[in-house]
């Protein structure tokens, strides 16, 4: 195929502008897909994106066009994830790109990451096409989008193509305006193939499938393939498209979009940003590679059971395989035992992983109370990078800790100035910048990464009836007044529930997991005294009452097996439990850290 | 599958239990299967346990395995007349090997208990009966929906005795919507003042399908309250003699139900009467709950079993442990050996004592019972 007639572009959007539904009627616009068996939002497959509602894994597209020229055309569609968690993956779809769809909600306007992806996009040299969307919704204000798109991103507002995604106006301009206005690919098919790995997944049958941009050459079924990073050599077994199914083409050639399979086992032999070539005629310079995807938050991942452990390793590792993003090593915990630190992009991803371990892979977990790195400061002058509030050295050895603080944007209408500036303050955030767009505002803040993990974009989301947004990236590590926290079960402290946190929040915080831990323990054979402690001073102290009484009077008549179905099902909810000492524990006390 | 199917495990005597399922009127806490008496339901009733005995009676180890308890149960089993019990009796002498010296027990309400009828029930066989008193507050006894007073209680203990019953059982109630310790004191002194041979007392549970866990009561006792009239019946029972032999069962020296003790020894036993449960080789089975599809069953011939569950090797040894614990007895040690710290656990709270080659509850580990038999479950179940 000729690459005139090859666009590979990207959409990218602030989460809810209606990136993937932009993407089903391209789909069902070009044929790509009957509409008919559409279902909705294919691109979003894996369930637990269906059900959040967002994109985590990337999905690419083949969608054969027939322009208005005449010409038959090919575009590659690369989607990207939309959350603020995810914006690393967009970074490295947005590299197999020429051009990007930049999508804003007619209603609501330039986001926070509107504005982020619109940067990634620009430092990937794309051309970017501002596409106005939801024009159908009565409070849309397509101009004063207009407005926004020329003035905040410094595009001209006149380019933008104003569209209703969910009824398909406007849509054959875009497809027109991708056409024209996206260079296509550049690329020798004559040359050395070169390709980029910009993504990749695990297939049970076929091993590693790769996804590839063709920069130079061609790839074929029986190549030789070299990975130029590790020096390993892969016969091909079989090349591609997505249509989105999988669909086997004789070659991929400079310019196109597709994928490779060679029995490679496992995705870390074929990063992300890897060169693939010819081994019987390589290239000669590769691919710089992608910026690796930093994990930001921490927490320790345990297996109910300690049997587990094997399992949990089994399953870490086939996540891995489809998301680099986790990182995870074996760690030890006097309370739980065998486990895991693993480190994930944010909060979401978090979740997410966690989700999957139980829902896919059967595991019942606990997880510690997530926590950024710290950098700690010896008075030998050493620094030690510490992930886990437990390794922290004894405060005798510390000279200071350094915590990371990020930059980070929030656009809001103005009327949520206040407590938007309310909520920076509790969160320890330190005003840079603010900006007035209109109605709206764009304000600057630093904060501690710590504050901003657990809770923070939810209470924003609330304190702005759901209109504020926010995209942060890393700034730099700062020295800061942070103590541990622990908690002692019956004068024992328990690793897994140590936190790191500012001294100002100490206190209160202590006093809130203490009753907290109240709430969740249920009572056992004997009194429970939960203390939270700075080093070795007691700040709350709370008590579970010994259990009084737990018996069956009456098994009526013999009957036996209603008695041992109640004491089964007594047994299949201590199953969640989790032995500390001699105290049980339930799953969700270690969740509590988290929320209280 | 249907009992006869199933072969006893155990060559000793078997324990039998029928149950009555008619009510003049349900309890407010009772979640039993028993509906209103009417008649003619009864004499329907009647006769297809008849057929069930008889048909039960066809098995191949009918004749051979003696059965050396049987309980009647309910519902009112006093709503019998004792024609109508000799009759029951008689058939189930014919068709089992019932053992001359078994116990036979009959559940009583006071209402229903006359002289007459009394010696009726001694007459056809009946060596032991079981006094549904609750409460010898009237006030109480109304709002548990009871039909007796308390003078009628002791009217009809009077009548058991002079029926020539000398092992009477009296069935008491505690933690009771709005019974202080002290009212439940001197009914506990009261009724050990009858001397009855045996006595039981269950802690008020609101179980589902009775009014009350429908509705809701007032007044209920908290746990405190509860437990301290569990130990002040514990301290008066054995001030007067009686051993604490069953975690809510009391008996004076050589009177502990024989029938109970077959359930808490996981020993075999026989059902017979709608939602009754039966025990035989590797199976725990019930029959089928509503009176009317059980007359049904059994008129088309068939044995009226509703479930029935074979239990995995495992679950027999769980059983037998944890049926076992419930008894002053204990178990013995042997198999326990894996369990060791959870029994050391429980023996250094003074909840469990070790004693020879047996283990057993001390009457504080009969309060927290549930929480060691959750563990002693196994895995995997």
């Amino acid at each position: 195929m000729a690459l005139s007639r090859i666009r590979n572009f990207s959409i990218v959007a602030h989460i809810d502008h209606g990136k993937s539904t932009l993407a089903d009627r391209l789909l069902a616009l070009t044929g790509a897909m009957d509409p008919k068996k559409a279902v909705d939002q294919v691109l979003d497959s894996m369930d637990l994106e269906r059900e959040r509602g967002i994109t985590i894994k990337q999905h690419t597209v083949c969608l054969p066009y027939r322009a208005r020229d005449g010409q038959e055309y090919t575009l590659n569609l690369i989607d990207t994830p939309g959350h603020v968690d995810f914006s690393y993956e967009v970074s490295r779809s947005l590299a197999a790109c020429e051009g990007a769809l930049l999508i804003v909600d007619a209603a609501q306007g330039v986001e926070a990451q509107t504005l982020a992806n619109f940067y990634l996009s620009l430092e990937a040299n794309l051309t970017i096409i501002p596409v106005i969307n939801k024009i159908d919704l009565p409070q849309a204000d397509v101009e004063g989008t207009r407005r926004q798109i020329a003035e905040i991103l410094g595009l001209d507002a006149d380019d933008a193509i104003p569209i209703s995604a969910k009824l398909g106006t406007g849509v054959p301009e875009v497809l027109e305006a991708i056409i024209h206005r996206i260079p296509p690919p550049p690329g020798d098919p004559a040359a050395p193939l070169k390709a980029l790995v910009f993504d990749s997944f695990y297939d049970p049958y076929q091993g590693v499938v790769v996804y590839v941009k063709i920069f130079d050459g061609r790839v074929r079924a029986g190549m030789s393939a070299l990975l130029m990073s590790n020096g390993r050599v892969y016969e091909v077994q079989q090349v591609g498209v997505f249509t989105p199914e999988m669909r086997p083409v004789e070659e991929l050639s400079a310019g196109q979009v597709g994928y490779l399979t060679a029995g490679i086992k496992r995705v870390a032999d074929a990063k992300v940003g890897e060169t693939i070539t010819d081994a019987n005629r390589p290239t000669v310079v590769p691919f710089p590679g992608y910026r690796d995807a930093k994990p930001m938050v921490f927490a320790g991942l345990y297996p109910v059971e300690d049997t587990a452990y094997q399992s949990l390793r089994d399953a870490l590792d086939k996540l891995h395989l489809n998301d680099s993003a986790l990182t995870f090593e074996s760690e030890t915990s006097l309370a739980l035992g065998y486990g895991f630190r693993c480190g994930f992009l944010g909060l979401l991803h978090m979740e997410i992983v966690q989700e999957r371990l139980e829902r896919e892979f059967g595991l019942t977990l606990i997880v510690t109370s997530p926590s950024v790195r710290y950098r700690v400061v010896t008075a030998a002058g050493e620094t030690v990078e510490i992930d886990n509030p437990s390794k922290l050295p004894p405060a005798g050895e510390i000279d200071h800790i350094e915590e990371p603080l990020v930059r980070a944007s929030v656009f809001a209408p103005t009327e949520f100035m206040n407590p938007i500036y309310r909520l920076a303050q509790d969160k320890r955030g330190e005003h840079r910048a603010l900006e007035y767009l209109g109605k709206r505002v764009h304000i600057t803040f630093d904060f501690p990464l710590s504050e901003i993990i657990v809770d923070f974009y939810d209470r924003l989301k609330s304190i702005s009836k759901g209109y504020a947004s926010f995209d942060y990236d890393f700034l730099e590590f700062r020295p800061s007044d942070v103590v541990k926290l622990d908690i002692l079960l019956n004068g024992d402290p328990v690793d897994a529930l140590s936190v790191i946190l500012h001294r100002d929040k100490a206190y209160e915080k202590g006093k809130a997991l203490a009753e907290k831990l109240r709430a969740v323990i249920p009572r056992q054979l004997f009194e429970v005294a939960i203390q939270a402690a700075i080093g070795s001073r007691v700040i709350a102290r709370e008590t579970v009452k010994a259990i009084r009484k737990n018996v069956t009077a009456k098994c009526y008549g013999g009957d036996i097996t209603r008695k041992r179905k109640l004491l089964e099902k007594q047994k299949e909810g201590k199953k969640r439990m989790k032995q500390l000492g001699k105290v049980e524990v339930p799953q969700e006390a270690f969740l509590s850290v988290l929320r209280s | 599958m249907t009992p006869l199917a199933w072969s006893p495990r155990q060559r000793g005597p078997l324990g039998l239990y029928l149950h009555i399922p008619f009510c003049r009127q349900r309890c407010h806490y009772c979640s039993f299967n028993t509906g209103p008496y009417r008649p003619a339901a009864m004499d329907r009733f009647l006769a297809a346990l008849l057929r069930e005995i008889d048909l039960v009676g066809e098995a191949e180890w009918a004749g051979d395995v003696a059965i050396g308890t049987v309980f009647f149960g309910g519902g009112t089993p006093s709503l019998l007349e004792a024609d109508e019990l000799e009759t029951i009796l008689d058939r189930l002498r014919k068709r089992l090997a019932v053992a001359p010296a078994a116990e036979v027990s009959v559940e009583c309400n006071p209402e229903s208990l006359s002289r007459d009828k009394a010696e009726g029930y001694r007459l056809a066989g009946v060596n032991r009966l079981s006094l549904g008193v609750q409460s010898l507050d009237d006030d109480l006894l109304a709002r548990l929906g009871r039909l007796h007073s308390s003078q009628e209680a002791g009217r009809a203990f009077e009548a058991a005795r002079a029926a020539g019953f000398d092992n009477v059982s009296v069935d008491l109630m505690y933690g009771l919507p709005d019974l202080d310790l002290a009212r439940w004191e001197r009914t506990v002194r009261e009724i050990l003042a009858w001397s009855p041979e045996h006595l039981s007392a269950y802690a008020l549970t609101l179980d589902e399908g009775s009014r009350w866990a429908g509705e809701g009561v007032a007044g209920l006792a908290d746990e405190e309250t509860v437990t301290a009239q569990y130990w002040a019946l514990a301290r008066l029972a054995r001030e007067a003699g009686y051993e604490h032999y069953e975690i809510s069962n009391y008996a004076r020296p050589g009177f502990r139900s024989r029938h109970n003790q077959v359930y808490w020894r996981a020993e075999e036993y026989l059902a017979f009467g709608p939602g009754a449960c039966g025990f035989l080789g590797d199976v725990r089975y019930g029959n089928v709950k509503p009176v009317e599809r059980y007359c049904a069953l059994l008129e088309a011939g068939h044995l009226p079993l509703g479930s029935h569950e074979v239990l995995t090797p495992a679950q027999r040894t769980a059983e037998k442990v944890i049926l076992g614990l419930r008894l002053s007895d204990g178990v013995p040690l042997a198999g326990l050996e894996d369990r060791r710290p959870l029994i050391d656990t429980w023996q250094s709270l003074g909840l469990l004592e070790v004693a020879g080659d047996r283990c057993r509850l001390t009457e504080a580990g009969f309060l927290l019972s549930d929480s060691l038999f959750v563990e002693l479950l196994p895995a995997h179940s």
